[in-house]
């Protein structure tokens, strides 16, 4: 495994950054003289408690370091964060609450029901929504004018995930002959299940699906399910686990001696998140993730990274701290261009967004007429040292893919 | 006549609320409306017939995905698939009515029942592709100005009254239904199902009726909710949470009583935004501190109000011998 890593950079250098990624957005003067400018009201909406309460906290700890930096690059804005419980009642109560404390524009709501509820909202009161994140396809399908969604939908993801694994295959040289699908019975499983089966067909992928196993996540352990998984001979296992789950598929595989070439999610959480890596120590590297990813090359990636290692020491830099970031930039990036934070002004230059320099791996971020960004662009990360590292595509790559994977009993 | 007035008095403060309100308090609103509403229905059978339903989400879910299924599948507007929403619910309450009061399933066991149909059906729908399985099924947001009641599409203020005119109307029936022969035979029920059945009251079908009108009236709300959110997700349909929201105002503001599930939810929904507004006001922003303040207010009212509310403030107001009394 060779691994190499971009030095860290500082609020200066962010600022360098910034106005060099400013001058292609057209703005270049503005920026060294960070002039002050009004500061746009950013209503945050994230379901900080219930059942995805621990996504949402990471949102937050996302939007709560970057108005610091954002304002090194002229761009101001006054965060207002709601928490939206999980609850899709809640979430348009809260949207038309921060409406009415003057919010002039919204971001969130990290889940589609939520968004959707909150959209209809902004769309009634003419006030633009920004999504972080949320994958449903009709959100952007409805004919709003006020909705722009930084995130890849489902279909998207998941097609993405898969197909990572063909470029993996290409760049070792090596491609499994068959694989078995575990996943989690789940909500969020039998969602991810659904989607693989219709886009796996289409992809033309160089590999069978020997079996699909479905498994229930709170069950005691999951000798059997590995057990069935390892019979069908497939040396390539594709696993769609949340965090407990995939550890007990993993310590299963360990007893049972099971190793196929390599584990790969095509966008589930479990293998990145820090109980993993802490529970299984050794064993949770190699594992591989595909979506998604904060691109390690980019010195506005770099600075957020440091800010954010800075106020959290011990929190997870993953996927939601990333777009969560990105949606205010996208805002404050808005109020600008358009030289005020009002909604109307803010809808007037939305559409013609043109971000090249910002945190997430993919091509600058801009809107179709459906205010959906297209140029979103899922990576392979795998685990190496307790930690997630970049493997593919090969320009943000922070170490090269490992592929077939070490077995469990040749691990220092 | 008190009551009858209090009652006129706030329906009258609902009704003209629009004019004086913004956005954000019309939206409060519409919660402490829809939560009244659904909690008279879940009302007709644990407060006047005593069977206890833990899984009243069935229902309103059922409702939600035939109505918005019809539409989205075959146009058909909202307010036909109401019929079909309705007698769904209603031959699933009566499968489960049926199942239960036949085989004398009773008290928890009846409500484990309840429970276990809901999330069946939670994990049939997540199963259903043609209804976007777990990940959701959406209506077109073609309309969002106007009022089409038909096709139960326009503006919100649409379905601020469209809410308010059915929980006027779910207050009337049930009035009208404790005034009954079938309203005394629930009472008798749930007092004492040994003696009612020796007075020769049907216990079976007195039983049968409230489960079938309860779901029925359920499904209703579940229509309202698919038109009004244009989103549906077998977990939140079909949910313990929902099932829980259901509940949680008939047993605030008193079970059996017609203004309870009314005054229960003008507690519990004002209740949790002001605690959202003290603790952002006090500066304590703290994710989940609102729930906790409110699971103690909760704790709080059962404590010390175990009848709820409602029985506490009318004999405060001195309206126990008032001719609605029995409200």
């Amino acid at each position: 495994m060779s691994e190499s890593r971009s030095p860290i950079i500082n609020r200066r250098g962010f600022v360098a950054a910034g106005a060099a990624g400013a001058v292609a957005l057209g703005m270049g003067g503005s920026i060294g003289r960070a002039r002050a400018a009004q500061p746009v009201k950013v209503g945050l909406l994230l379901p900080l408690s219930g059942s995805l309460a621990r996504e949402g906290q990471s949102c937050k700890r996302g939007a709560e370091v970057t108005p610091a930096l954002l304002a090194d690059l002229g761009m101001p804005v006054q965060l207002m964060i709601a928490d939206t419980e999980t609850n899709i009642d809640t979430a348009r109560t809260r949207a038309e609450k921060l409406i009415a404390d003057g919010a002039q524009v919204l971001i969130g709501a990290f889940e589609s029901a939520q968004t959707l509820a909150v959209a209809q909202v902004c769309e009634q009161r003419g006030v633009p929504l920004v999504i972080n994140i949320a994958a449903a396809p009709n959100i952007t399908e409805q004919g709003f004018k006020t909705v722009f969604r930084n995130f890849p939908t489902a279909p998207r993801l998941v097609g993405e995930g898969l197909s990572l694994m063909k470029d993996l295959f290409k760049a070792s040289g090596v491609t499994p002959s068959k694989a078995v699908f575990m996943h989690n019975n789940d909500t969020f499983g039998s969602a991810m299940a659904g989607a693989v089966g219709k886009i796996f067909p289409t992809l033309d992928m160089p590999f069978a699906i020997a079996e699909t196993i479905s498994y229930d996540g709170a069950a005691r352990d999951l000798a059997v399910e590995v057990g069935k998984a390892k019979a069908t001979g497939a040396d390539l296992l594709i696993l769609v686990a949340h965090g407990e789950d995939s550890i007990k598929v993993i310590r299963e595989m360990v007893k049972q001696r099971f190793e196929p070439k390599a584990i790969v999610s095509p966008g589930s959480p479990g293998m990145y998140e820090v109980q993993f890596y802490k529970t299984l120590g050794k064993y949770a590297d190699y594992s591989m993730t595909n979506l998604p990813w904060i691109n390690p090359k980019s010195k506005m990636s770099q600075a957020l990274l440091a800010a954010f290692a800075k106020a959290y020491p011990d929190a997870l830099f993953e996927m939601n701290v990333g777009y969560t970031f990105e949606a205010i930039l996208i805002a404050a990036d808005a109020a600008k261009r358009a030289g005020s934070p009002e909604p109307k002004a803010l809808l007037e230059v939305l559409p013609a967004t043109n971000i090249t320099d910002h945190v997430m791996i993919g091509g600058a971020i801009t809107f179709d007429a459906k205010g959906q960004n297209n140029n979103t662009r899922s990576a392979t990360i795998q685990n190496f040292g307790g930690k997630p590292l970049v493997v593919l595509p090969a320009e943000a790559a922070e170490a090269k893919p490992v592929f077939p994977v070490p077995g469990w009993q040749q691990r220092g | 006549m008190k009551q009858r007035l209090a009652l006129l008095a706030l329906v009258a403060a609902f009704a003209l609320a629009p004019l004086a309100a913004g956005p954000y308090l019309l939206s409060v609103l519409m919660l402490v409306l829809t939560m009244a509403y659904l909690g008279q229905a879940w009302n007709i059978m644990m407060g006047f017939a005593g069977q206890l339903s833990l899984g009243h989400s069935l229902y309103g879910g059922l409702g939600a995905y035939v109505a918005a299924a019809l539409f989205v599948q075959f146009g058909i507007p909202g307010a036909l698939g109401l019929v079909a929403a309705i007698a769904v619910a209603v031959a699933a309450g009566a499968v489960i009515g049926a199942l239960g009061f036949r085989f004398g399933v009773k008290g928890v066991y009846f409500a484990l029942l309840t429970i276990a149909f809901a999330e069946f059906t939670r994990v049939l729908f997540e199963h259903i592709p043609g209804l976007g399985g777990p990940g959701g099924l959406f209506l077109p947001v073609a309309s969002r100005a106007g009022v089409d009641l038909l096709y139960l599409r326009g503006h919100p203020l649409m379905f601020y009254y469209l809410i308010l005119a059915m929980t006027v109307g779910i207050f009337l029936l049930c009035r009208r239904l404790l005034e009954s022969r079938l309203g005394f035979y629930w009472l008798a029920v749930r007092e004492d199902q040994e003696a009612a059945a020796a007075l020769g009251i049907n216990v079976f079908r007195a039983k049968m009726w409230a489960v079938m009108l309860s779901a029925g009236l359920t499904a209703a709300g579940g229509v309202f909710f698919a038109f009004y959110y244009n989103t549906l997700f077998p977990t939140q349909a079909f949910g313990m949470d929902r099932s829980i929201s259901i509940i949680l105002a008939p047993i605030v503001g008193g079970l059996g009583t017609l203004f309870g599930p009314i005054l229960g939810a003008l507690i519990l929904t004002p209740l949790g935004e002001t605690i959202t507004w003290g603790t952002e006001a006090l500066g304590f922003n703290a994710a989940g501190l609102k729930q906790l303040f409110y699971g103690l207010a909760l704790l709080g009212i059962v404590k010390f109000l175990p009848d709820g509310v409602w029985p506490w403030l009318r004999r405060r107001l001195g309206w126990d011998g008032d001719e609605d009394g029995s409200a």
